[in-house]
């Protein structure tokens, strides 16, 4: 059975009944993140991509309001009229909702931070039926706790976000690409001197043996600074295409038979990982591609080919090294070989002790974040 | 409640623990910690344990736990919110030992620190790489990182910067029951939830934090600032509106009305105009090719919108005056008023002209002046109550700030941008949130700190303490020396 509410107060009832009849809920929104963890046992489905409505847009506040199941792409037309966005790339199908449940972000998150950085405020329903809201539509809001950074990375399993208060950004007047094919030891050295040097990056990625670094602003500054970093670049620079930044979000989709690893290192382990991911490919025989948010140290490994007995060699190995891990795509067979987390992060206990708080019959998500949860 | 004073069981342990050097228990020295910077409330906590290192920490916090005494994380005592009161028969923790400044990583972009460090020796430490700590509380000579994540501190930097939150990747925490763990993690992903996240802001109410790891930026290439005046407060307002509209994102925006530009001329050498209205003060910083075309369109902008005269500061000497009279605003309008009271409510950019028409004319009805300098791109206001305590204005002056707290909360913004709830307005959280929006929060704090020794009594309403009444505004006594100022 599926929940399909269409605003708060459907939402809230939705949530009360399945709570009386004691069913499970797997929450979903778009479905493109639905293999991220574990997979939840559940009664029913609630399903947010009704609630998706625009609830304000203050262009000269600079923030929005949305319900949670209102898709990016949807959203960023709308702020493109204004000629704003919200600081988080392109996600196709993704609900506002699924983005702030998977923590999940792109490479603006080098200059903008992820999602947790962009929302302000947040309207959100316990498992009981509990509305709760917290920050505000101001950006500048310290009072009382922020649940909204809590549901960040949640994965449906504390709450159900019902409506979200964003921060918007002016789109840039202009945007140029700095294009290098280099190793990832070259990408980290040279992306710290495109830092250091102030010019000041929106994104630096390196994508599969090219770094990327974006560089936003206005039309003559962008021109200047792409210049004098081709200049620090040396000859192989050339201008990036928007092509070479599909690449990113083609790992970080991949396709049906691959698998998909979300990993979180210090920026500098990148070049070993690189190496490693590498070299564990070359031993297992499947085929590798690694796109890294260099100085936020998140990594996505895809794989592809071979059995699913290669895929869980490569991840468990990785794992030994870069336990912050998580599968977020699931080549067939492959979860009978692996757990979907790696080693538990020191304050495990306290996302217990979180989850018996907030959702204590365990109703939401169960299985989401097994073993841990 | 029952007196712990009969049962010195813990302070006996608390001494074998700690050592005798490093627990205050002499009345007159605990009097030193009675109160913060918000000077109105004061409790004289029954000791105060001076740990100097996470381990001594923990080991004071499992005193605690294990006899049912509350314990106060304190770091400078700079709050403004009261959010370091002490809670008599509870210890205060105070992190002033923890001070090492453990590891500048200009390769990773990061700073790994104690929680007594100052937020300004951050940014000294990380200044031979060419590299700072981007929140700046104007307190950060003497706030300490712990504070700043305690308190989510911001500064006026951070309508482009962010706040403490943006730039922290993680942290080691002491729980209530005296375990150490760490929240977040070297990378911007973590599996799991952002408890980091919630952990910051939250006002010492959810653990002891004993190490800090902050993010590092690359020092802007260029920066200008210039002072704008306005005939009309509502023209200084929508000239905000209108810069951030056109998709800029200065660095700064201030605004001073002219009752706050009388004070600081009156007492300073000022580089404001002493009969303007209002005056904004605009600084943009980044690369100099997008400065120098966006600064020059700030300038059409204001003209635009009315400006009467524009003065650019022409190098950073003039910068330092533009800065040091905004800075000096507080003190100023101390010198022209005997007393007041500081403000610290958010509204939505947009009715900011609205906000200050209505604080106007609140004002004139209870028959009291209010000056205003504050962090106008952010929509944080820091309305300055004046009145004189001993023609018996206090309560009426009380009674105006806080109205004017929750005028901003009726206009669709919040009841503090900076200072935190703490103490001080514990009691108006309800006029912001719905039961069950605190009860949801209270589950959180429940997860932290079940038996809530956790500096109890601060964020949320209780009935003892919504039966007591705050005390009027006085100078932090490093603000009387000149050391900080109110920004
Ligand atoms: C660079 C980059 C490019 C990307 N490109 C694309 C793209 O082109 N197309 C695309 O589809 N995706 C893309 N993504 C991935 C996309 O961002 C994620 O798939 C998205 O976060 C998931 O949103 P969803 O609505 O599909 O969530 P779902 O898959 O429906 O749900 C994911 C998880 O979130 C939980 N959840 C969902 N909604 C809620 C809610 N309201 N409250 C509580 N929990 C909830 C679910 O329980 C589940 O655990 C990209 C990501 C990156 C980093
Ligand atoms: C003149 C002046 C100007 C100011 N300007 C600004 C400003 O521009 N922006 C701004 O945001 N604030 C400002 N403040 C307020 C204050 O400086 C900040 O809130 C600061 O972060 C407090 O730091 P502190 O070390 O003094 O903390 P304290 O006052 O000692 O404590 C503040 C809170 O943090 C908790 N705490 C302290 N250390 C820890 C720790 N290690 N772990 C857990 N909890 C802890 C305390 O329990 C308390 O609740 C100003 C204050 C003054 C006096």
């Amino acid at each position: 059975m599926t929940y399909r509410p269409a605003d708060l107060a459907e939402l809230r009832e939705a949530m009360v009944q399945s709570a009386a009849v004691g069913q499970l809920l797997a929450v979903s929104g778009a479905g493109t993140a639905s293999q991220w963890g574990g997979r939840p046992e559940h009664d029913a489905v609630l399903d947010t991509t009704a609630m998706s409505e625009l609830i304000s847009y203050n262009p000269t506040d600079m923030t929005v309001a949305v319900q949670a199941g209102m898709r990016l792409s949807r959203l960023q037309e709308v702020l493109a009229e204004h000629r704003q966005w919200v600081a988080l790339d392109p996600a196709r199908g993704a609900t506002i909702g699924g983005i702030v449940a998977t923590a999940d972000a792109g490479p603006s998150r080098h200059q903008y931070g992820g999602s947790r950085d962009s929302v302000i405020g947040m309207t959100l329903v316990l498992a009981d039926g509990t509305v709760a809201r917290s920050g505000g539509h101001v950006i500048k809001n310290v009072a009382g706790y922020d649940l909204g950074k809590l549901l960040h990375g949640s994965l449906g399993t504390l709450a159900v976000v019902a409506e979200v208060v964003l921060r918007v950004h002016p789109r840039p007047a202009a945007t140029a690409t700095l294009a290098v094919p280099c190793d990832a030891a070259a990408a980290f050295d040279l992306g710290g001197q495109l830092i250091t040097t102030a010019l000041e990056p929106a994104a630096v990625e390196w994508c599969d043996g090219t770094l990327l670094a974006r560089f936003d602003g206005t039309a003559r500054g962008v021109a200047d600074r792409l210049a004098r970093a081709r200049e620090l670049a040396g000859p192989a620079a050339t201008e990036g295409t928007p092509e070479q930044w599909r690449g990113v979000d083609r790992i970080v989709l991949g396709e049906q038979g691959d698998t998909v690893l979300r990993l979180g290192t210090a920026p500098d382990r990148t070049p070993s990982l690189a190496a490693d991911l590498h070299r564990l490919a070359a031993t297992y025989a499947v085929e590798a591609a690694m796109t890294s948010t260099l100085f936020a140290g998140v990594h996505t490994v895809r794989l592809r080919g071979g059995p699913a007995a290669a895929h869980a060699a490569v991840v468990t190995a990785l794992r030994q090294t870069y336990p912050a891990s998580t599968v977020c795509r699931w080549t067939p067979d492959l979860e009978h070989e692996i757990t979907p987390w790696g080693d538990p992060p020191p304050a495990v206990s306290l996302l217990r002790a979180v989850k018996r708080r907030f959702d204590p019959d365990d109703r939401l998500c169960p299985g989401r974040f097994a073993p841990w949860l | 409640m029952t007196s712990h004073a009969i049962d010195t069981g813990w302070l006996a342990e608390l001494l074998a623990t700690l050592g005798p050097d490093n627990v205050i228990t002499d009345p007159a020295r605990l009097r030193t910690y009675e109160c913060d910077g918000l000077t109105g409330y004061r409790v004289v906590p029954a000791a105060v344990a001076l740990p100097r290192s996470t381990a001594e920490v923990a080991a004071a916090v499992r005193v605690c736990a294990g006899h049912g005494i509350p314990f106060v994380a304190r770091g400078a005592g700079t709050g403004l919110s009261g959010g370091a009161l002490p809670v008599a028969d509870g210890i205060v923790i105070s992190l002033q030992r923890l001070r090492r400044i453990i590891e500048v990583d200009p390769v990773n972009l990061c700073a790994v620190v104690e929680p007594g460090v100052t937020n300004l020796d951050i940014s000294r430490a990380a200044a031979p790489y060419g590299l700072y700590y981007a929140p700046n509380p104007s307190s950060q000579q003497v706030c300490t990182i712990g504070g700043n994540v305690a308190e989510n501190s911001g500064g006026a930097h951070c309508l482009k910067y962010g706040f403490t939150v943006n730039h922290v990747l993680e942290a080691e925490v002491v729980l209530a029951d005296g375990t150490v763990t760490t929240l977040g993690g070297p990378a911007q992903y973590q599996p799991g939830f952002d408890l980091l996240g919630a952990f910051i802001g939250s006002e010492g109410t959810l653990g002891i934090v004993t190490r800090i790891t902050v993010r590092l930026l690359a020092k802007p290439a260029h920066v200008e600032t210039m002072v704008a005046d306005f005939a009309t407060v509502a023209g200084a307002g929508d000239a905000v509106t209108a810069i951030v509209a056109a998709g800029i994102v200065p660095a700064a925006i201030e605004m001073l009305d002219n009752l706050a530009i009388q004070a600081v001329g009156a007492s300073t050498h000022s580089v404001y105009t002493a009969d303007t209205a209002a005056a904004l003060v605009v600084e943009l910083d980044g690369p100099p090719d997008d400065v120098a075309e966006q600064f020059d369109h700030v300038q059409r902008i204001c003209r635009a919108q009315g400006s009467t005269k524009i003065m650019v500061a022409a190098d950073p000497a003039e910068r330092a005056l533009i800065w040091q009279g905004r800075k000096a605003a507080f003190a100023a309008v101390g010198r022209i008023s005997s007393n007041y009271f500081v403000q610290d409510g958010v509204v939505p950019r947009g009715r900011l002209a609205e906000v200050l028409d209505r604080i106007g004319a609140m004002a004139d009805t209870a028959g009291l002046r209010v000056a205003n300098v504050f962090h106008a791109g952010d929509g944080n206001l820091h309305p300055l109550v004046l009145y004189c305590e001993a023609d018996g204005e206090h309560d009426r002056a009380e009674r105006l700030s806080s109205e004017i707290a929750e005028l901003c909360v009726e206009l669709g913004g919040s009841l503090s941008g900076e200072h935190g709830i703490g103490t001080d307005k514990a009691c108006s959280m309800p006029r912001m949130f719905g039961e069950d929006d605190l009860a949801t929060m209270l589950r959180l704090r429940a997860a932290f700190d079940p038996d809530g020794l956790c500096n109890p009594g601060k964020v949320f309403p209780t009935p003892r303490l919504c039966g007591e009444r705050p005390g009027p505004y006085r100078p932090h006594p490093l603000e009387a020396a000149g050391v900080i100022e109110r920004l």
